[in-house]
């Protein structure tokens, strides 16, 4: 609940940033939208995995039969596949300007949580197809909740490994606490290749879970 | 690094932004926030005034970039000047390129110590005079007068960058040089403003994939071919003009594999390198990220031979350095004239050499409180828990609000420019 809380904290702290820096003179900056849509993510992987957590907890083990079984099926396969593979994990050649492991990690939890539904939903540029921006879009919240629930991924607090602890100083809880959700995201392994996905995710093998915020971002870079 | 020496100058003017000696180390430069430049010149050793050898008085100060309006995209362009690099000097007059963060410009800064007098058509004031009343004619003369140096905008560089450029350098041949922004650097001839060469481009078909950014770059001090660019991510691509014309293949790429007790949140953060420098002999380069400063071998890519904590106290803290900006702060790293000593700066005015060969490091302050004209700097100690001795500092009394992000190295001797805020320090190593 803290982490969720802190990791709300950050994501909102980092959107007010963002638009707070579109206003200041000399414009948006790309190298500083980079960085905060960085943090956005790392912030909202973390609330996710939180809250998948805190419903792993709080639920009874056998999961409401809200999506159909067969889609669960694929995503347990690939996550087996997913911690078989070595923990070093191959890079994919097909997105080189990838930011390494951290995102294809945070990748294999948020695929975990495709909705059936989306994908017959066009996809825009704009994509909203991840409804993992919860903490931003507060209309998507409610679905999000769903999916977490729906979400086959038992495997993921199995994943989780206590690093080294480092806490210190003025924020020494979440210093820990983020550090520990954070190691347990990238020890997830990578090793998810694009051609393992889930059939339930979108049809693109080299998918990705938008950064809503970044779209809209880079969107403003490239109209600048 | 013996006792050093200050003489302080206030600039009284906007936040310094640049600073940066000449190749003689006569001359210094500082850039604001204000697009001002204003250059300093040592004084010439005078044996009635031993005292006063080599301090540095205003030379010059003019008004280089104004602030512009983008009409096509709304936009304000800043005139805060980004960089200053010098060309060397080829003949009484001074070459400097200074960049806002779209413009670049070459100014010429020279002496005027003669007047002519004596126009035929014109008075001592200027005025045309009556050609009637012109009854004879005359040569004019030069005569002496009150020493001016005036600087003169020579070429401007502009239209070239879409995104905001982050570094300058001028290449070994005097006749180049590159502009860096956030995703091209851009070749240019001095004497040609209306083109440039693109030679390097990591812009991605689709910005929605953008994962890395330009943040420095400077060319190999002796080979007009080479050239080294860092990255948003952390690493440090070198480059050669003679393998192709857009140098997106790198020839080495530097990098160290990330420690993962180190990873955190921010870890992608404070991995992207804010300065990348040669070292005087070509030998090595110098990147400075949040934390440390590192020493790559150019013959060594998978990992630094020298790494050094600035001020590893602050990883602790990374979250409300991230809540007060200061995670963002771009620190700059400079050499010494031999390659033996590197410095940069960190918060509450306080600036950090390190010895390569002694490994010994040392933690100065730049404040007039502490420091007056001819007084000895004391090293200052950051203590990081447990018991405060009388003479440290805690970290969380250190002022983030202090920090030196710029800081240059005479090229020869030991004397430092050390800019604090809106204050330039100049500290001089007095041996007697």
């Amino acid at each position: 609940m803290e982490v969720q809380k802190e990791a709300q904290r950050i994501m909102t702290l980092s959107v007010w940033k963002m638009y707070h820096s579109r206003m200041q003179r000399g414009g948006l900056r790309l190298h500083r939208s980079l960085q905060l849509s960085l943090v956005m993510r790392s912030a909202r992987e973390l609330y996710l995995s939180a809250k998948v957590e805190a419903h792993e907890q709080t639920e009874v083990p056998s999961l409401p039969a809200r999506s159909p079984d067969p889609r669960l099926h694929p995503l347990r396969e690939a996550q087996a596949a997913a911690e078989a593979a070595s923990p070093d994990g191959e890079q994919p050649c097909s997105e080189p300007m990838d930011t390494q492991e951290a995102p294809r990690a945070e990748e294999t939890p948020a695929r975990c949580t495709p909705h059936p539904a989306k994908v017959s939903r066009k996809r825009r540029s704009s994509s909203l197809s991840d409804g993992g921006d919860a903490g931003l879009v507060p209309s998507k919240k409610a679905r999000l909740e769903e999916e977490a629930e729906e979400g086959a991924s038992s495997e993921v607090p199995d994943r989780l490994q206590p690093p080294p602890a480092q806490a210190e100083g003025a924020f020494p809880n979440l210093a820990r606490v983020l550090q520990r959700r954070f190691s347990g995201l990238l020890n997830c392994s990578p090793a998810a290749s694009p051609t393992v996905s889930p059939p339930a995710c979108e049809g693109k093998p080299a998918c990705r879970p938008a950064d809503n915020m970044l779209n809209v971002l880079v969107r403003a870079v490239v109209a600048f | 690094m013996n006792y050093p020496d200050e003489s302080t100058y206030g600039t009284k003017a906007d936040i310094i932004s640049t600073v940066e000696f000449n190749h003689t180390g006569e001359l210094l430069a500082t850039g604001d926030k204000g697009g001002r430049v204003v250059i300093f010149q040592r004084e010439q050793e005078s044996k009635n005034q031993v005292h006063r050898r080599g301090e540095y008085n205003v030379y010059s100060t003019f008004q280089s970039h104004e602030p512009e309006f983008d009409y096509l995209k709304s936009l304000e362009i800043e005139e805060k000047i980004n960089k200053i690099r010098w060309l060397p000097q080829q003949n009484a007059a001074y070459f400097l390129l200074s960049t806002n963060d779209k413009t670049v410009k070459l100014w010429k800064v020279s002496e005027r110590d003669k007047r002519p007098e004596g126009y035929n058509l014109k008075d001592e004031e200027g005025r045309l005079r009556d050609p009637a009343t012109i009854t004879t004619l005359r040569v004019p003369v030069l005569r002496p007068m009150d020493l001016m140096v005036e600087a003169t905008p020579r070429r401007v560089f502009a239209n070239a960058h879409t995104y905001h450029i982050n570094s300058i350098s001028v290449n070994s041949d005097y006749e180049t040089y590159m502009s860096a922004d956030d995703l091209r650097i851009n070749l240019w001839n001095f004497e040609i403003t209306n083109q440039s060469f693109n030679i390097v481009d990591i812009k991605p078909a689709n910005m929605e994939e953008l994962t890395e950014v330009i943040t420095a770059a400077e060319f190999h001090p002796h080979h007009c071919n080479t050239f080294v660019y860092s990255s948003s991510k952390g690493t440090i691509r070198l480059c050669d003009m003679r393998a192709s014309a857009l140098c997106d293949r790198h020839t080495k790429f530097f990098e160290e594999p990330e420690d993962p007790s180190n990873r955190s949140f921010f870890s992608e953060i404070i991995s992207s390198i804010s300065d990348v420098k040669f070292s005087h002999s070509g030998r090595y380069i110098m990147t400075r990220d949040y934390l440390t400063v590192k020493v790559w071998d150019l013959n060594m890519e998978n990992r630094p031979i020298e790494t050094y904590q600035v001020h590893d106290y602050l990883r602790s803290k990374l979250c409300s350095l991230y809540e007060n900006d200061c995670i963002f702060d771009k620190f700059e790293c400079v050499w010494n004239g031999s390659d033996s000593v590197i410095m940069t700066g960190s918060y509450n005015n306080f600036f950090r050499m390190f010895d390569r060969n002694t490994k010994r490091d040392v933690t100065l302050e730049a404040s007039r409180e502490n420091s007056k004209p001819r007084a000895i700097l004391k090293p200052r100690k950051v203590c990081v828990g447990g018991k405060r001795r009388k003479d440290e500092i805690s970290v969380d009394s250190l002022d983030f609000s202090k920090k030196i992000l710029h800081t240059a190295w005479h090229p020869s001797e030991n004397i430092i420019a050390v800019a604090a805020t809106n204050n330039l320090y100049i500290f001089q190593d007095k041996v007697n």
